[in-house]
């Protein structure tokens, strides 16, 4: 599903260039769940933006769905991103001013979906997080657990063909955590390809395979037995 | 989607009230001047557009060389009407018009109301339709008046004006013959009723001479004629007509198109150009001004807040939205401020018609039943919302989501941030506006301040109306006699208008170009200097009753003298045909006209010439209210028909001023908004800029700064805006300012200080804007600002 070769990004500043990606190359395939770790400054959320279609490689070559996406301009990747990639943050990004509804509405409204299908849609997923009872309340008067299940929502509202997690239980306590982890392999399981960045080894587990990072290059790969 | 929008744009404006208040305040403050603006404009350039056949009238026009410069005029002899109407087959109708202001009476009531005595081609020419009474036939009848709807109601009150009876100027009876709607606020034609040219001639004023320039001509062309080929045809119609007279004419004649006649009507070379447009012109780029200034406020509020949005956009933008539905997201959220502030700028604009209407002289209105408004106050709402959500929506909408996501976003620190321009560009406005109220307000008092040359105290005027002509000398001793007075003269005109004016003088020594010299002429029968408290410089007052002689002697202004070359002027013999004039004194030169122009040569005539005015000096020993009480006893015993009505000289004087001071107050008015605008908005982004800094400023609290320090670290990035606003704007007000005096002859020039004064003014509102706000954010308790972080 997803393959990359020597994928290089730099950052610059006025003095200073940053090697952030260098000559990184791996593989997931469809229907995977991949967890990326590494010390902060690893290039990590590098690679999960560079992934997401949110920003450019400098060098090298990403292929999506047997696509070469790597300069691609920012509508391209824009309509790509929107109908094949959901998101996960660690600070959940919600918009505040928008009810747990329309939060998760929204990547249908950008897709072009009727009123009435966007309805059901939201109500299925939301009945499948369980928090369709909140439906109505603003973010700020939910719990960190609650937040993050509504951003999982969102993520896989548009049925995403790959989620990017980012540090998603980051900003919760471990027994919220393991829920979002539990959706999570849930979701793989029913056949969504996952590539997860974490600081935690305990949420890495979930996974099949975890990929080491430092300094913008692939350390070690470990194939999880157990997943 | 756009549902989505609408909620989105709405929580935020509830969520953040006071930003959005000033948002919405600033705005409709904003919005509302400009729509003022708009409606006075609109009031301007639709002058006279509404007749139907606007395009094919015009105004016929003089021109010829007076004291070596070529000037333009509107006033024509009486026989050019009548010669074009006959001679000229391209003219289709002619009207002229002189206009009077006549009592009218009716049974017990009366007044004075102005009118116009004028040709039938008048109603046919010109868009005023009649209520009742045929158009072809209503000025034909030699008795037959025609009244507005207004003056019908003054006069007959429901009953029906058609055929009823009313006295003009107390002994001639007219017959109503037709009733006028009332005149649309937007004409430059001035009256209550119509008078046919016949009475002209009954009143013994109709003349064929072609040098008496009193009455205006208009004549219509038909559809084959061009306004090119008719102004060669009449070039010389002047000149041809009195070559072979002892008087012969250099005057050419042109016309000029009644569209143009509000706008454009000041002579400059021989040529009219300019006039009121250049006000025109002025006010609309303020109005510009203040609305773009109002909407400044709104891209420096909304980008400061965009810390906040930022997040929002890139969630948008994860989720898939497209940079043009974001932009579209945005300008949308901003048009829907332009709205709510449209409609209370509305309120704001019909609460204050009454005062603007006032402080502009003019009856503007709302017309709430025209589709064509609300289309253009419709319009009016979205480009406002367009404009100001222009750059907020292209500055929001390209936010990098993963900056933002990752809340690595900077506020930048560049020099030249747009916002930083923005508010610049603000304060610019706002210090040139101040400048330019401040010197028109030095100008109109150094013109008020001027030696008027006369004493204008206890001094007032009355026209010779009714018998007082008849007993003008027994009046005279009444009024003296009794103590009401101390002087009383009579007069060609007013001592502060200016009635005729005359050239083509000769005296010992002069040469065929002082024929070109031009007077203005005003009359005296006796105690000119005394009754004015003119000083006379040389020689004697005109006095008839000591000097039986004197009917034809005639008094000199010093400018007279300089110009006609006189070494010794008592004596002096001046010859205009055959008339001659012997000089008895000389006057201290004294403002007539505009007490912005240099005083022009003066001629004050004995009493063989015509009088229209009676002057009179109050007795000082007395109270005016003492004195007006004996004196309208007076006129009442010998002028029993007519009330007495009276004007004071100084309020006549104060009229002079009445146009700058309008222009005055209007500038004070904008430069106000301005400045409550501008500071509104600095506020606004002082404020948020305080709260963005809560953190630091706790730290620095921390680490032992000062109140005072912490409110200068606050205040002193604005003030260094300011700072750069005034070096920009200085400039730019001084040039327009040396240029706006540069139309005044008597004038102050431009002084520094006025720059200094307003520089530390602004600064000094600026100042107590931002400081507000920093000294809150400086007493804040640190502990409780680093622990929210």
């Amino acid at each position: 599903m997803i393959k990359i070769t020597e994928l290089e990004k730099y950052y610059r500043t006025e003095e200073v260039q940053t090697i952030a990606l260098n000559k990184l190359s791996f593989e997931v395939k469809q229907g995977e769940f991949v967890a990326v770790m590494g010390p902060s400054g690893c290039g990590k959320s590098t690679l999960l933006n560079i992934l997401g279609l949110l920003d450019d490689p400098d060098g090298g070559s990403f292929i999506f769905n047997g696509i070469e996406v790597a300069g691609f301009n920012e509508r391209k990747r824009a309509n790509l991103r929107k109908h094949n990639i959901g998101f996960v943050f660690q600070s959940f990004n919600l918009i505040d001013e928008l009810t747990v509804f329309e939060n998760v509405e929204l990547p249908l409204i950008y897709t072009g979906v009727r009123p009435a299908d966007r309805k059901a849609r939201v109500h299925e997923v939301l009945e499948k997080m369980q928090i369709m009872h909140r439906r109505k309340h603003f973010p700020q008067q939910l719990s960190g657990g609650q937040q993050q299940r509504v951003a999982v929502a969102r993520a896989v509202v548009n049925n995403p063909k790959l989620i990017l997690a980012d540090e998603p239980t980051g900003n919760l306590d471990s027994s919220n955590g393991n829920e979002v982890m539990d959706l999570l392999t849930e979701l793989n399981e029913a056949g969504t390809t996952i590539i997860m960045v974490t600081h935690s080894e305990h949420d890495a587990k979930f996974s099949h395979r975890i990929i080491r990072m430092l300094d913008g290059e692939k350390v070690t790969e470990n194939i999880l037995v157990n997943a | 989607m756009i549902k989505n929008y609408f909620k989105i744009a709405w929580r935020n404006i509830w969520k953040r009230k006071g930003f959005s208040a000033i948002n919405i305040g600033g705005l409709a403050v904003g919005m509302a001047s400009a729509l003022l603006v708009l409606l006075w404009v609109q009031n301007e350039i639709s002058y006279d557009r509404f007749h139907e056949n606007g395009d094919s009238i015009y105004r016929m026009y003089n021109r010829d060389n007076f004291n070596g410069e070529p000037w333009a005029w509107g006033t024509t002899p009486k026989i050019l009407g009548k010669t074009l109407n006959q001679d000229y087959p391209e003219v289709e109708n002619v009207a002229r018009i002189s206009s009077e202001e006549f009592w009218l009476g009716v049974g017990n009531k009366k007044f004075k109301a102005e009118g116009y005595i004028t040709d039938t081609g008048f109603l046919k020419m010109f868009s005023f339709p009649l209520l009742k009474g045929n158009i072809s036939t209503v000025l034909n009848e030699p008795s037959g008046i025609v009244i507005t709807e207004n003056l019908a109601l003054k006069l007959f009150g429901a009953e029906e004006a058609i055929g009823k009876n009313i006295t003009v100027d107390q002994s001639d009876v007219f017959k109503v013959t037709g009733v006028l709607t009332d005149l649309p606020n937007n004409t430059q034609f001035d009256f209550d009723y119509l008078l046919p040219w016949s009475y002209m001639k009954t009143r013994g004023w109709d003349d064929s001479y072609w040098g008496n320039n009193s009455v205006e001509t208009y004549v219509q062309l038909n559809n084959v004629a061009s306004q090119a080929s008719f102004d060669k045809r009449v070039q010389n119609i002047n000149i041809d007509h009195t070559k072979d007279s002892g008087n012969p004419s250099s005057t050419e004649v042109f016309s000029w198109p009644l569209y143009k006649l509000h706008l454009y009507s000041k002579s400059e070379n021989g040529q009219l150009v300019d006039g009121r447009i250049v006000t025109v012109r002025l006010f609309t780029v303020v109005g510009i001004l203040i609305l773009l200034i109002a909407c400044i406020n709104f891209m420096n509020l909304s980008t400061a807040q965009s810390e906040k949005r930022a997040r929002e956009v890139g969630i948008r933008k994860v989720a898939g939205a497209p940079k043009r539905n974001l932009i579209f997201q945005f300008l949308g959220e901003s048009t829907m401020i332009a709205f709510v502030a449209g409609v209370l700028g509305l309120i704001l604009v019909q609460l204050s018609l009454h005062p603007f209407n006032t402080l502009v002289n003019k009856e503007l209105y709302i017309d709430y039943s025209s589709i064509q408004f609300w289309l253009t106050f419709l319009g009016f709402m979205l480009f406002t919302g367009i404009l100001a959500g222009s750059y907020p929506a292209f500055f929001l909408s390209s936010f990098k989501p993963i900056k933002v996501l990752k809340g690595t976003m900077n506020s930048s620190t560049s020099i030249l941030t747009p916002r930083k321009v923005l508010v610049v560009l603000q304060f610019s406005f706002a210090i040139i506006l101040i400048i330019c109220t401040i010197i028109i307000n030095r100008q109109i008092n150094y013109a008020q301040q001027r030696d008027m040359g006369y004493n204008k105290n206890n001094l007032i005027y009355t026209f010779l109306e009714g018998d007082i002509r008849e007993n003008y000398e027994l009046i005279k001793q009444e009024l003296l006699s009794s103590g009401a007075a101390t002087a009383v003269t009579k007069t060609l005109s007013p001592v502060t208008q200016r009635y005729s004016d005359s050239w083509g003088f000769t005296w010992k020594g002069s040469t065929e170009e002082d024929k070109m010299l031009d007077f203005i002429i005003m009359s005296a029968d006796a105690d000119f200097a005394n009754v004015m408290g003119v000083e006379l410089v040389e020689g004697r007052d005109i006095n008839i009753h000591d000097f039986p002689s004197d009917s034809t002697a005639v008094l000199l202004n010093e400018t007279a003298v300089d110009r006609m070359r006189l070494e010794d002027p008592i004596g002096t013999v001046i010859t205009q045909g055959d008339q001659n004039k012997t000089v008895v004194g000389v006057i201290k030169d004294f403002i007539i006209e505009s007490p912005y122009d240099p005083i022009e040569p003066m001629m004050i005539n004995g009493p063989s010439s015509w009088f229209g005015v009676l002057h009179i000096k109050l007795n000082p020993g007395n109270t005016i209210a003492e004195d007006l009480a004996l004196a309208k006893g007076i006129f009442k015993k010998y002028n029993p028909e007519f009330p007495f009505e009276y004007h004071f000289v100084d309020e006549a004087y104060a009229k002079k001023f009445e146009s700058v001071q309008q222009t005055a107050s209007l500038a004070a008015l904008f430069a106000a908004l301005t400045v409550f605008i501008s500071c509104l908005g600095l506020f606004g982004l002082a404020t948020y800029i305080a709260r963005n800094r809560i953190k630091e400023i706790g730290i620095r609290k921390v680490m032992g700064a000062g109140t005072l320090g912490i409110v200068t670290l606050l205040s002193r990035n604005f003030l260094k805006l300011v700072l750069v606003a005034f070096c920009i704007a200085s400039p730019i007000a001084w040039y327009a300012m040396e240029k706006w005096l540069q139309s005044y002859s008597y004038s102050i020039g431009v002084e520094w200080w006025v720059f200094l004064a307003v520089g530390f003014l602004v600064i000094l509102i600026a100042m107590l804007t931002v400081s507000f706000q920093a000294i809150k954010a400086a007493i804040a308790n640190p502990v409780k600002s680093l622990r929210t972080e």
